[in-house]
């Protein structure tokens, strides 16, 4: 909500600045000025033992590395990732229903949740590595990762149902099954896509930080790998490659979105 | 029929309870000689509020197709395309919500209310939220649409013109405690034209309403806490 308002406060002055520059520009001003400083620090200070690595030294390596190392890779975290995405994303939105529907179940579930959400999984995450082999892990911190922020949008997105078509459902004999089918699920689209755009990058964070914990493949394990080799290029092309791949899925929901629920983005807007 | 009084007295209140949506506190009310839950069970209820409650990611048609799939209730496209012509929206059929004015969305929800041919049909301030060019208009449209399916309606309104000018008899309903005072029965021919709004006789009976719903109120202004 206020979001909406600021965004729309906003406008006005968008429009003023936007005679002398294009609202983009100052954003890329700001990203080439960043890049050249560190150019330049690296350059002066960041000498022989490459503590920091220039821009152009990373983007080198990348390059050289290409797609042989990050491809399998980038493969084992996705896959991690996905099937964490999907099973915490499931368990969370079925959770969600029933907490609405049987209110009682949710008071004692929910505390269980806040709990999943306060233990840090770096602090779990161990414990499943031990217990679980392979990519089982992984997938589950993955799920634990995209859980909680998807369960809590999905319950306020259900909850915001707009009472007067609730009480029409109602009123022409529909059950709270109806009432949940024909208002509160695809009303609770838009507030579940914020949810779902945070979850991408979680469960991709969860994946990697199980592969931290020891793993065939995937970017946590050549990210430990190239940075005990004191292979410092490398470590800054994989966090590169990360973002992108993290960044990658943000948008991919994003556009999932405008297809699934065109209206939502157009009442934001 | 229409119930008329001030804000408060519990006028929407008396039309939630016939509705189902609320139980009396005490007391039982009836529609049609049956409990209000039977008649909300046997789909024979149609209901507009003030807010149109239009679902913003259906079309009209499909809006207005709500009530046949919550219920059950079949119709034919044509019985659908009929009602989207009565309600005078055929050019908008496949239109969202937020493409309509604030009308157009109240007779997208009139039709709603009219799609299951309902035995009763309840409208709490329809047209409430409508500016008042708008609000004479679709007052006429109703009546037109009363002449095409005569049912049986409970209007809520807190405007005596548009109680004077809709209905055959005008409830009026005192301040809390809220109590119907008097029914007063509206004997002014049908069709009721814009023109008539300007009679002596449309006058003389809204005058008696203002004057049941102001000074009427004040002996029973001593009961109140």
């Amino acid at each position: 909500m206020t979001a909406t308002t600021t965004a729309a406060k906003a406008t006005p002055a968008d429009a003023k600045s936007g005679r002398t520059m294009p609202t983009w520009l100052p954003g890329l001003i700001g990203t080439v000025v960043i890049i050249v400083a560190w150019q330049l620090i690296a350059m002066l200070w960041g000498g022989e033992r490459h503590v920091v690595a220039s821009p152009t030294e990373i983007l080198r390596t990348l390059g050289d590395d290409g797609w042989k190392l990050y491809g399998p890779n980038i493969w084992a975290t996705v896959r991690e990732a996905a099937q964490g995405w999907f099973w915490g994303n499931l368990l969370a939105i079925t959770l969600a229903v029933i907490f609405v529907q049987v209110p009682v179940i949710e008071q004692g579930l929910l505390r269980l949740a806040v709990a999943s959400y306060c233990l840090p999984i770096i602090a779990i995450a161990p414990v499943l590595v031990i217990l679980f082999r392979g990519e089982t892990s992984k997938i589950i911190l993955a799920a634990i990762s995209v859980f909680f922020t998807t369960l809590i949008s999905m319950l306020v997105g259900l909850r915001s149902a707009d009472q007067a078509s609730l009480d029409l459902v109602h009123a022409y004999g529909g059950r709270s099954w109806a009432q949940m089918r024909k208002v509160r699920l695809p009303g609770s689209l838009p507030s579940l896509f914020v949810g779902l755009r945070i979850a991408a990058p979680a469960a991709l964070l969860g994946a990697i930080v199980g592969e931290y914990l020891g793993a065939d493949r995937g970017l946590g394990v050549v990210m430990i790998n190239s940075q005990s080799a004191l292979n410092v290029p490398r470590t800054w092309g994989i966090a590169l490659v990360a973002t992108a791949v993290a960044g990658f899925f943000y948008g991919l929901t994003a556009l999932v979105e405008r297809l699934v629920a065109p209206w939502a983005v157009k009442a934001r807007q | 029929m229409a119930l008329l009084g001030p804000s408060g007295c519990g006028k929407s209140t008396i039309l939630r309870i016939l509705a189902d949506l609320e139980k009396p506190t005490s007391g039982t009310a009836l529609v049609h000689g049956q409990a209000p839950e039977t008649t909300r069970r046997k789909h024979e209820l149609g209901i507009a509020f003030q807010d149109s409650a239009l679902l913003p990611w259906r079309s009209v048609e499909s809006n207005i197709k709500l009530p046949l799939e919550v219920s059950g209730v079949s119709k034919s496209r044509q019985d659908i395309s009929d009602l989207i012509k009565l309600v005078g929206l055929e050019s908008f059929t496949k239109a969202r919500p937020s493409q309509l004015s604030g009308g157009m969305r109240q007779r997208v929800a009139i039709a709603r209310a009219l799609v299951i041919d309902p035995k009763i049909l309840l409208l709490d301030e329809p047209f409430g939220a409508l500016d008042e060019m708008t609000r004479q208009r679709l007052n006429l449209e109703l009546q037109r649409i009363w002449t095409e399916r005569a049912t049986t309606t409970l209007l809520v309104t807190h405007s005596v013109a548009e109680a004077v000018f809709l209905a055959d008899q005008v409830a009026v309903m005192t301040p809390r405690p809220g109590r119907i005072m008097e029914t007063v029965t509206i004997d002014l021919p049908r069709p009721r034209t814009p023109a008539m709004m300007r009679s002596p006789e449309f006058h003389a009976l809204g005058d008696r309403l203002s004057d049941l719903l102001f000074t009427g109120g004040i002996p029973n202004s001593g009961d109140d806490k």
